[in-house]
């Protein structure tokens, strides 16, 4: 009598042993089986991070977590084989028809499986490694973008046409983007550059620095961005270093994915020349901050606004 | 023998008759004009610190004449010392003077060392009213320290109440309600910044650990008047604090009317949390690394604690600031960060001695 419950328990381990062992040969064998029929139409690429991953030759589930990545995916007309993006992936219009799979910096892992997707592209890998290795161990690739400047930009273009065999589109795409990059330089070229000041946020002062693509857009139209060389890509930013640098114009991306925050100029920069002169210019944040096709866009308001003499017929 | 015993006891020995009160405020009016010409002493230096670089002797000039002669500074350079510097170092002193008063206030009235606005999750009902001024009244400024304040009292009295237990609150109930608060609220504030859009997140976070730059001048005007006028209060009802240490029922035999002192210190320490979070979010520890630093080298007589300890939390915050100021110029750091990686190891240190 005394010994039947440790008895009960000691069959109940073995029994649980036995079924775990029993699941661990069967998923041990279902991934032999995978990656032996897999081995042929596989192919190795080295992603915008360096990091080697393998890819199926031919993609037709991917997910998307960044806008940018999304809006270059529609423009080189892979959207259809696109299955998951983020809650802020509202452009092309299509692309807000996708399922979402949450946000940027919080997707669910789970839905992701769900979706059975063989490549999740991501824009930044600092905040994904604990999420890259689950993904990877569910051998789902996970392909960084990280474009810092324009050029960066039709280089992911490339090589997401190539990831996603549509290297014409891209190749046609990149031609297009890059006329009206010199178009937009070429206007500039004879203006002497002006003193720009990038705000990202008034309360606090956040601003562009120095790895972000906003510097290179600003330069390319003919601008200087006063906090070019300031450590980060977005950082925040002493309001009297930003009255000292005298900005003879002041950008506030706003009116897009921001709605209307960001609309009213930091109390500490009213004093600037910018402000006082009154060249202080709304553009549409997606313009600036999704390094994507739509960023043509934004280097064109930019130049507008920084050189409208140079624009006048 | 707890801290909160030897509390008590100090303060004991310095309410018997009335030489000793002559004495004691003989002794709180020195200790306070000399506290005062340090502060005046750390506005003036700390004015001529920042990330821009700013002639010396002319700066120093301007700023004692209060910016009547600019004494050689270009027009922009006097702008960025007054219009940007100088209200930035002042509503630094107000958030120190009124946490340090407000902390130094709910220790004596508590009966506990520990209790300290960041701590008892007083800061955090303060911060969850501001962002709710925030999402349904951002336009009208006012609302902010309003709800900030009724945040701060309302986070104040559940606490208070949660340590009531059947024994009477002891110093571990207190803290534990505290951290039960500050953690329920805390999880308030994510649902509330994840319920928001991504881009007003990141200044959001950045507050919450306490940020003092782009405050507008009539919000600073505001803090300054509440941590004066507050910090006064409090000192003015120091007697009756210093007869609450020796325990509520004793206060009540020695003629407190102690329902009516524990409401009206609730009240004003929290309008004096409420301001400070309003305009620059939760800065931590303050409210207790100043008012221990106080007792340990004047005593512990309210008397003289309250209102030193106020002073010496305006000098504590603005030295902060400055460091989260300059040390990585021309990028910042929020000056709650500062004030936790003095007075969490201070903290450590005086909880080992004690």
């Amino acid at each position: 009598m005394l010994i039947a419950p440790a008895n009960r328990n000691y069959r109940l381990v073995v029994l649980t042993i036995a079924l775990l062992l029993a699941c661990s040969a069967c998923v041990r064998q279902e991934r032999a089986i995978h990656s032996a029929s897999d081995t042929a139409g596989l192919r190795q690429v080295t992603d915008e991070a360096g990091r080697s991953i393998v890819v199926p030759q031919e993609i037709s589930r991917f997910i998307s977590l960044a806008p940018n990545v999304t809006e270059i995916v529609f423009a080189i007309n892979a959207g259809e084989r696109l299955v998951g993006n983020t809650t802020y992936c509202d452009y092309p219009e299509q692309a807000r028809q996708v399922q979402k799979v949450g946000d940027t910096l919080h997707p669910s892992i789970e839905r992701i499986i769900a979706l059975r997707p063989e490549l999740v592209l991501v824009s930044t890998a600092s905040q994904l490694e604990a999420f890259t290795r689950q993904l990877e161990e569910h051998r789902i690739a996970v392909y960084v973008t990280d474009p810092r400047s324009l050029e960066d930009v039709f280089r992911s273009i490339a090589a997401l046409g190539l990831l996603l065999n549509r290297n014409d589109s891209a190749q046609h795409l990149i031609d297009q983007l890059r006329a009206r990059a010199a178009g937009v330089e070429a206007a500039v070229s004879s203006t002497k550059p002006v003193k720009v000041f990038y705000q990202l946020s008034a309360e606090p002062l956040y601003t562009a620095g120095r790895d972000s693509f906003v510097s290179d857009l600003i330069r390319r139209a003919g601008g200087e961005s006063v906090t070019a060389d300031v450590p980060g890509a977005w950082p925040k930013y002493s309001a009297e270093s930003a009255l000292a640098a005298q900005p003879e114009v002041i950008i506030l991306p706003t009116g897009g994915s921001m709605g209307d925050t960001n609309g009213t100029l930091a109390a500490a920069l009213q004093r600037t020349p910018a402000a006082m002169k009154g060249r202080v210019y709304k553009i549409n944040d997606d313009h600036l901050s999704r390094p994507g096709p739509r960023s043509l866009d934004g280097l064109v308001e930019l130049a507008h606004a920084l050189h409208p003499e140079a624009f006048k017929q | 023998m707890n801290p909160a015993e030897k509390l008590a006891a100090q303060s004991e020995g310095s309410i018997r008759g009335a030489n000793a009160a002559r004495v004691t405020l003989s002794k709180t009016i020195t200790a306070c004009l000399i506290l005062l010409l340090l502060l005046v002493l750390t506005l003036f230096a700390t004015s001529l610190l920042g990330s821009e670089r700013l002639p010396a002797l002319a700066s120093a000039c301007a700023l004692s004449t209060l910016g009547k002669y600019a004494c050689g500074l270009s027009p922009n350079q006097a702008a960025i010392l007054f219009e940007i510097r100088l209200p930035r170092i002042l509503l630094a002193g107000a958030v120190g003077c009124s946490l340090a008063a407000a902390g130094a206030s709910y220790q004596a009235l508590l009966r506990n060392p520990l209790a300290e606005p960041y701590l008892l999750g007083i800061s955090n009902g303060a911060a969850v009213g501001t962002m709710m001024a925030l999402l349904f009244f951002g336009g009208y400024e006012w609302s902010r320290p309003l709800l900030a304040f009724s945040g701060a009292l309302l986070a104040t009295l559940v606490v208070y109440r949660l340590a009531q237990g059947r024994a009477g609150a002891s110093p571990e109930r207190l803290i534990l309600s505290g951290v039960i608060v500050t953690t329920f609220l805390s999880s308030a504030i994510v649902f509330v910044t994840t319920m928001l859009d991504a881009t007003r997140i990141r200044s959001f976070t950045f507050w919450l650990l306490g940020d003092l730059s782009g405050t507008s001048s009539s919000l600073l005007a505001v803090t300054i008047f509440v941590a004066i006028a507050g910090a006064a209060f409090l000192a003015a009802n120091a007697r009756s604090l210093n007869l609450m240490m020796l325990g509520e029922r004793d206060a009540f035999d020695l003629g407190v009317e102690v329902t009516r002192v524990r409401l009206i210190v609730f009240i004003a320490a929290s309008l004096l949390v409420g301001s400070s979070v309003a305009s620059s979010g939760s800065v931590g520890y303050v409210g207790l690394v100043v008012p221990h630093l106080v007792r340990l080298s004047l005593g512990s007589d309210n008397r003289i604690a309250i209102p030193a300890a106020a002073i010496c939390g305006a000098i504590f915050v603005v030295v902060a600031d400055t460091v989260a100021r300059t040390v990585i110029a021309p990028r910042e750091l929020p000056v709650g960060a500062i004030t936790a990686l003095i007075g969490a190891p201070l903290f450590i240190y005086l909880l080992k001695r004690g």
